[in-house]
């Protein structure tokens, strides 16, 4: 038998983006806008990005440092109510190891013109090769990017 | 507005039963079906279960009490994916429960199987999102504990 362990974690990332819940959502489940903020670092390789936003629809993206590990993005979505609600559950892997497995809830709340995001990850994290803390930073990251292309 | 509340909770049982048996109870469809989706107080209206990483399992079953307790004829309905199954030692899977159609909760489960003295330890871990005043966390733990004994007695009547 292989050593397996799966450690559950669970963290909550809240931002105020000073754009409406519409054009916050969009930016979600547009793919010409989404392919533009969610990935990895500048200097990586990337696959194609591919999203069927609906329920039942899936996502994927993968890629890393030249010649390196790839990292590979696949997500399922369970939920979604526009402008207000997406559920997602996704699955990361390093070259062909899984790595985790997770429920992922974005939350989009009016608040005066603009919006509060509340993106809540309940992960389950497998033998050894991620943590919560490495995703959530990962995750901030990526909130930064959507900042960044929300303001451009 | 839509509502969300997030939970998880954690059910671990002692089955006297090996790895291999238990993990067969959760993999073979007529097993399956005998302990998670019979049951007294439900019309079973479907049941497929495609046993695979990136196969699904559904049901649709109708409420009996559905009138008294809701004011309607009620149909509740599950949707899983497995996402990851590793024979006699984890399975992963989220699934969804919908009322009369509407979706009304996501969930991520991972289910351990871990060899004890005399049989198997199972560990059921649960995150879930509960939407729009859905009964939430602590009915979800209850009828997974009804369904993790009912579990138990199908292995004890298997031997």
């Amino acid at each position: 038998m292989t050593k397996r362990n799966t450690v559950h974690a669970t963290f909550v990332i809240e931002r105020d983006y000073a754009h409406a819940p519409s054009k916050v959502f969009d930016a979600f489940a547009n793919p010409q806008s989404k392919v533009k903020w969610f990935g990895g670092p500048d200097e990586w390789e990337k696959s194609n990005h591919k999203l069927d936003f609906r329920i039942g629809g899936k996502e994927s993206v993968s890629g890393g440092p030249p010649g390196g590990t790839v990292h590979a993005y696949n997500a399922a979505y369970w939920d979604i109510v526009p402008n207000e609600r997406i559920v997602t559950s996704y699955q990361m892997h390093l070259d062909k190891q899984r790595i985790s497995v997770s429920l992922a809830t974005m939350e989009f709340k009016a608040n005066g013109a603009g919006t509060t995001f509340v993106l809540t990850e309940q992960g389950a994290f497998l033998d050894g090769y991620d943590d919560a803390g490495g995703r959530e930073h990962g995750t901030r990251e990526l909130l930064n990017n959507l900042e960044t292309f929300l303001k451009a | 507005m839509t509502t969300t509340t997030h939970a998880s909770f954690i059910i671990e049982r002692r089955y006297e039963a090996s790895p291999q048996r238990v993990f067969a109870a959760w993999a073979d469809p007529a097993a399956k079906r005998a302990w998670f989706v019979e049951g007294e107080g439900w019309d079973i209206q479907s049941y497929q279960l495609d046993f695979r990483e990136g196969g699904s399992e559904r049901s649709t079953f109708r409420f009996l009490k559905g009138e008294e307790q809701f004011g309607e004829e009620t149909v509740f309905g599950n949707e899983s994916a497995f996402d990851e199954i590793v024979a006699n030692e984890r399975i992963i899977f989220t699934y969804a429960m919908d009322r009369n159609g509407a979706r009304f909760s996501v969930s991520l489960a991972t289910v351990e199987f871990k060899a004890a003295e005399t049989g198997t330890r199972l560990i059921f871990t649960e995150h879930a999102a509960f939407f729009d005043g859905a009964d939430g966390v602590n009915m979800r733990e209850q009828g997974w504990q009804e369904l993790l004994q009912k579990l138990g007695e199908h292995l004890a009547r298997e031997i």
